[in-house]
């Protein structure tokens, strides 16, 4: 009974899926509400699942060693964040060992492609910066500049000739593209841009719309990137847009309300209702320009244009979208205060099919690259001393706070007078991790981050903040890296080889012991059940080596059963009844089985300390797989016959091997 | 069943595993086996081409551009090479691909990496050095522990004698794999890997399992029955267990041989290492260390 709860256990948890389609189906007739299994499939190595190891030696020279440790989980810290986020590896491993005097770090990414890309941004020391607004326009060209620019561009223009020429003569768009295009996205599509809007590609946009299907430009349309020859392919349905004209009525304390006639709100919707009642389509422009609060609107008469989904703010675009064309709706509520609004078109714009070929030409901006809006203060991880997370005395609050060594306090103190008011920014590995507004300007060195941090958040800041300021250095002293489709092909083989093996030992069994044969496939099954079950459920990583470990130890499950069998067959020889010989056979032949077995377990345990993942794979499986087979050999086979050795006769019957009713007399006879 | 005389015919059977297992260590002493990247540090790269591979000295002309010392190429599979260099920082690395993408990808015919491992020196010295200790620690704790297990049956040889043999069986049966892989290493290249290393250690765990059932059995007749002759008592055990050792060796061994034949290249060698020790395993425990036991027993008498 025991034997049975436990392999319907074990089918559960390696089969989820059928045990979960049962579990609902009691659900449904019975409303138990009994709870699903968790069907997580086994813990794969890289060498079946595809991805890379690497392993990274930290540099721990220059740091004392006291903070070695902490230094190198920091470092651990910051490539965990880096393949996590910056690679999107969902389950990426990142351990730190030590080795001798040696810290390292190993990284496992599963299903990592371009581990070329991994090991760059694992590899880059993490970078801390300090900066603050940039409000420097960029600068002007110079003249050389200048000269350079429109030599440049009128190169451009007569390559951008030739191709035109070339196109029109030979009518091959295609192969045009391959000869002449500088535009390396669309190149290898045949200079296909897919569909494009007014938006996206506004000159070709306007081109298109003057031109059939099928059509080639016949003169050159210059874009912002450069001269383009395009080819309109076709034409769809976009998106919807309307135009709308609107009167604004703002008041104290609205968004961009910079003069405002009415002191409060109510002031406002009362105005804005006595226009909507004055208001008529003819009327509407004239109102606008003298009742409108909204810069502007006496140029304009309050219209707006066409505009499209997401260009408005939410509640002004819901009240406008649908009504009909012509209608005035209002007073509408948003930020700015509040809107009349006179719907005067709506309509559906195409979107146009385009190829191109592209000629590049140079902008200022090529040159001169566009203000950041970030600018570096010089402030960096190698001034800081020191990140720690502390409680701020008055408002309880979790904050972090960072000192600074003496250069980078005089700098820390130039940038917070020259930025009280405003933000500075912190900036790690490119990215800004905490704007803190400066308050006032911080003489002694000391700053402080607060941010609404919970204490984990904090203490991970603080953490990143100070592997900024100790960069350990990391060097890479191994990989490896596994192709997904080779580590299939490995899972699929090797399973194959399994199951095989399996099989065959099992025909084998029932054709030498034949019953107790029968009987020992029955453990066999179990015990590779259970062996798999404690697998999923331990999270044992099943590498190669690890599969190949549990296919060895399908013969030393056996082996236990032969030893018994082969006993069994020799007291049945010497005359003893069938169950007495079983219960014999099985006190026997433990100690041989205890013994021979702890010497592989030896073997197991010091393959375990030898430590690298091949090695390790190998020993665990064959360790569980040994000390499984003993149970299953020892409790369930013998279970198992308790229960059926009952059903024969005394002295057996030829299923059994060993069965020689003719000793018996013999005995009786001497 | 018929009794079998395995200690009367012993002498031959050790003068043989002897000679085997002396010339397998000769040819390991004189020609050695290749040790892998595991051991010596370096790059293996497994690359495959989707229509054809070009030859082994294209490639190597593809290399020596890069400057590459001791590259060795070998060809796996239908369109697979496998490129064996020095040490290789991630650029180097990338260097090589790149390489080899400009001078032999074509349209059709592309170049995939399957399998790419680059071992540093430090990490390689550190698995020699373990796997020297691991070889030592296994054979020091079965003697241990086979003394142990022995420990009641004194008479008429030492327990730790008991250890000993089973030890030399075991010996014997890395040994018979050793060679194996001196003349695979000598005639086809093949490399001794760190996987070598484990099915060493495994065949001398399971070798000395194999062993232990024979003396057990000694030991049972021993205690239970006093009449006969050490080695008669021997020639009844191995007699007894016969049957036992066959059948324990035929069913490790169709897995072995499943995975060997069905599990793919990479296990390949793995299991082949594991085939030969066990088999000899099985082998030794009948035919080297139960006659050891007897000629042991034999040697006592006669200093005494």
């Amino acid at each position: 009974m025991g034997v049975l709860v436990l392999l319907v256990a074990c089918i559960m948890v390696v089969v989820p899926n059928y045990a979960n389609a049962g579990i609902d189906w009691v659900n449904n007739k019975m409303n138990l509400g009994l709870p699903r299994l968790p069907d997580s499939g086994f813990n794969l190595g890289l060498d079946l699942q595809g991805g890379a190891h690497l392993v990274y030696q930290a540099n721990t020279d220059q740091i004392p060693d006291s903070d070695k440790a902490n230094a190198v989980e920091g470092v651990r810290d910051i490539i965990e964040r880096r393949v996590r986020g910056g690679l999107g590896v969902s389950e990426p491993l990142v351990e730190t060992t030590q080795e001798g005097g040696n810290y390292r770090v190993i990284v496992e990414l599963p299903g990592v492609t371009d581990v070329n890309q991994a090991i760059k941004m694992i590899g880059e020391t993490p970078i801390l910066q300090f900066k603050e607004q940039n409000n420097e326009p960029p600068r002007d060209l110079t003249v050389a500049e200048t000269k350079q620019l429109n030599d440049y561009n009128k190169d451009a223009l007569k390559r951008a000739n030739v191709a035109l020429q070339d196109v029109l003569k030979t009518k091959d768009f295609k192969s045009a593209v391959a000869k002449y295009s500088e535009d390396t996205t669309t190149k290898i599509k045949d200079g296909d841009l897919g569909f494009i809007t007014q938006q996206t590609n506004p000159e070709l946009y306007i081109w298109a719309q003057t031109h059939k299907d099928g059509e080639i430009s016949d003169k050159l349309v210059s874009s912002t990137d450069g001269y383009n020859i395009a080819e309109r392919l076709g034409q769809q349905d976009g998106a919807q847009e309307v135009s709308a004209s609107h009167i604004l009525i703002c008041y104290k304390g609205a968004t961009g309300c910079d003069n405002p006639k009415y002191n409060t709100k109510e002031e406002a919707l009362a105005e804005a209702n006595k226009l909507k009642s004055q208001a008529t389509a003819a009327n509407f422009a004239s109102l606008a320009k003298q009742y409108s609060t909204e810069p502007g609107a006496a140029q304009t008469g309050g219209a707006l244009g066409f505009f499209e989904k997401g260009q408005m703010v939410p509640a002004f675009e819901k009240a406008v979208w649908d009504v009909p064309v012509g209608q005035i709706i209002g007073p509408v509520e948003t930020e700015f205060g509040y809107h009349i609004i006179y719907k005067t078109g709506a309509q559906t714009l195409k979107e146009y099919h385009v190829a191109r070929i592209l000629i590049k030409t140079k902008q200022k901006s090529d040159i001169v690259p566009p203000a950041d809006t970030w600018k570096d203060t010089g402030l960096s991880g190698k001034q800081l001393k020191k990140a720690e997370v502390t409680e701020n005395s008055q408002s309880g609050q979790i904050e972090v706070s960072l000192s600074f060594d003496s250069e980078g306090t005089k700098l820390f103190a130039d940038i917070t007078k020259r930025n009280v008011g405003k933000p500075v920014a912190i900036f790690l590995d490119g990215s800004p991790i905490s704007t803190p507004n400066v308050n006032e300007p911080i003489l002694n060195g000391s700053a402080v981050i607060t941010g609404g941090f919970s204490l984990t958040e904090a203490k991970q800041l603080a953490e990143r903040l100070n592997s900024g300021a100790l960069p350990v250095p990391v060097d890479l002293i191994s990989q490896q890296k596994v192709d997904a489709t080779l580590g299939a092909d490995s899972l699929k083989q090797s399973s194959k080889a399994g199951l095989v093996g399996l099989i065959g030992v099992m025909i084998f069994m029932i054709l030498y012991y034949r019953f107790p044969g029968l009987l020992s496939v029955g453990s066999l099954v179990m015990y590779a059940l259970l062996s798999l079950a404690t697998f999923k459920l331990l999270g044992v990583t099943l590498t190669l080596s690890g599969i190949a470990g549990f296919i060895l130890s399908i013969g030393m499950a056996v082996d236990t059963n032969v030893l018994v069998f082969e006993r069994l067959k020799e007291e049945l020889r010497t005359g003893k009844t069938l169950t007495g010989a079983m219960e014999e056979s099985f006190k026997r032949s433990w100690p041989s089985i205890r013994d021979g077995h702890v010497a592989t377990l030896f073997s197991c345990l010091f393959l375990l300390w030898f430590g690298t993942g091949f090695v390790q794979g190998f020993a665990v499986t064959l360790a569980i797989g040994v000390l499984f087979s003993l149970f299953t050999a020892i409790v369930i086979t013998r279970v198992m016959m308790r229960f059926v050795f009952k059903w024969f006769k005394e002295e057996g019957s030829p299923l059994f091997l060993g069965y020689t009713p003719k000793k018996i007399e013999e005995v009786k006879v001497k | 069943m018929k009794n079998i005389p395995f200690v009367k015919y012993s002498k031959l059977f050790l003068i043989l595993s002897g000679a085997l297992a002396l010339a397998s260590l000769v040819l390991f002493i004189v020609w050695g086996v290749k040790p892998s990247i595991d051991f010596t540090g370096g790059s293996l790269f497994e690359i495959s081409f989707t229509t054809a591979r070009p030859s082994n000295d294209e490639v190597q002309k593809a290399l020596d551009k890069l400057k590459l010392d001791n590259s060795v190429i070998q060809t796996t599979g239908d369109k697979g090479m496998i490129i064996r260099t020095n040490f290789l920082s991630e650029d180097e690395h990338q260097n090589v691909l790149k390489e080899l993408r400009a001078d032999f990808e074509t349209k059709t015919n592309k170049l995939t990496e399957s399998q790419f491992e680059t071992i540093g020196a430090a990490v390689s010295q550190q698995l020699k050095t373990k796997a020297v200790w691991a070889v030592i620690f296994v054979n020091l704790s079965i003697i241990l522990y086979v003394a142990y297990a022995f420990r009641k049956v004194s008479r008429p040889v030492a327990s730790w004698k008991y250890g000993l043999s089973a030890i030399i069986a075991a010996i014997h049966d890395v040994l018979m794999v050793v060679g194996v892989f001196v003349i695979l290493s000598h005639f086809f290249n093949t490399e001794v890997d760190i996987g070598f290393v484990v099915a060493l250690l495994t065949v001398l765990g399971y070798s000395v399992n194999d062993t232990i059932v024979v003396y057990d059995r000694i030991r049972e007749n021993l205690l239970r029955r006093s009449a006969g002759s050490f080695s008669e008592m021997i020639d009844v055990g191995l007699n007894e267990t016969l049957m036992r050792s066959i059948n324990t060796t035929l069913i490790t061994l169709i897995p072995l041989l499943a995975l060997y034949l069905l599990g793919g290249s990479t296990i390949h060698n793995f299991a082949l290492a594991l085939l030969v020790g066990i088999a000899s395993g099985a082998y030794s425990s009948i035919f080297v260390a139960s006659p050891l036991l007897a000629y042991i027993e034999k040697w006592q008498k006669k200093s005494v």
